[in-house]
């Protein structure tokens, strides 16, 4: 335990992987669309985490502001593409909602063989 | 009762397994819970705990982004998702699917996991901040182009919700 605090990297990497398990699980589990968009968005937070505690960590980067820059910019990038993603998702749950009367997955399966 | 003993370091410690708890602890709820509304309350803790640990490598700039715009925005549009479509329950997953979604959570995380206790880079002394004002700096120097191209992005999501929205109703 106490090998493992001693890298500071590793834990908050290990945070992030743990967000992306979850995610990942959840995604296969969940079958309404709003449940997938639930995990989809615990992925994305994994995402984020991993990039600011890669670049906030790293010894580079103490005397290179743009390389330090990059990681934070990215997270906000990430929540901005998260927020588009919510709100198309959102439109498209409410357009498969009034179609099929359900959001459920199994249900919205046209293209099924 | 004295607070000597809590130098910074053990504070961080403390306040990291906190932080990693309120992840695992929502995280799992977001998965497992059966109604939609409990899951998204516990995506909601999650998000906080990676807003802390924002805090902690000393980003405040992207924990507070992190405060407004998921658990401001995003969560707020999940959740009129979830009123919007009756808030439905789900059924218990049939035990071979639950198998399979473990393999398939598993698998990479094993690998990922793996490959970092292994070669995870050792970091030197303490994170800095960058000022708010370094990163307006580059938002508009070297990033230009990614953050031209966010709001574009932003704009035909927006715009592609309108029309899915309005799509019903023109074609009557």
């Amino acid at each position: 335990m106490s090998a493992l605090f001693g890298n500071p990297l590793l834990c908050y990497q290990l945070a992030a992987l743990t967000l992306l398990a979850l995610g990942l699980l959840g995604f296969c589990l969940r079958r309404t669309l709003v449940g997938m968009l639930i995990s989809v968005e615990l992925m994305l937070n994994g995402a984020g985490l991993s990039i600011v505690a890669a670049t906030q960590l790293s010894p580079a980067t103490a005397e290179n502001a743009t390389q330090a820059g990059l990681g934070q910019l990215g997270a906000l990038l990430i929540m901005g593409l998260a927020a588009a993603e919510a709100t198309l998702v959102l439109a498209i749950v409410l357009v498969l909602a009034k179609r099929f009367g359900t959001s459920s997955s199994d249900v919205v399966a046209e293209l099924k063989g | 009762m004295t607070l000597d003993f809590l130098t910074a370091d053990a504070a961080a410690k403390a306040l990291f397994v906190l932080y990693f708890l309120a992840i695992l602890v929502g995280g799992i709820m977001a998965v497992a819970a059966k109604s939609l509304v409990k899951a998204m309350l516990g995506l909601i803790k999650t998000l906080f705990g990676v807003s802390g640990m924002y805090l902690l490598m000393q980003a405040p700039f992207v924990a507070l982004m992190q405060l407004l715009i998921y658990v401001g925005a995003v969560s707020v549009l999940i959740f009129f998702a979830i009123m919007l479509t009756r808030g439905e329950e789900e059924g218990r997953p049939a035990m071979g699917k639950k198998i399979l979604a473990v393999l398939a959570a598993a698998a990479p995380a094993a690998r990922v996991g793996g490959l970092l206790l292994r070669h995870a880079p050792m970091p030197a002394g303490t994170p800095v901040e960058i000022s708010l004002q370094a990163l307006g700096q580059l938002l508009l120097t070297d990033y230009v182009l990614a953050f031209e191209a966010i709001s574009l992005v932003l704009f035909v999501a927006m715009a592609g919700a309108v029309v899915l929205g309005f799509e019903r109703r023109l074609s009557k």
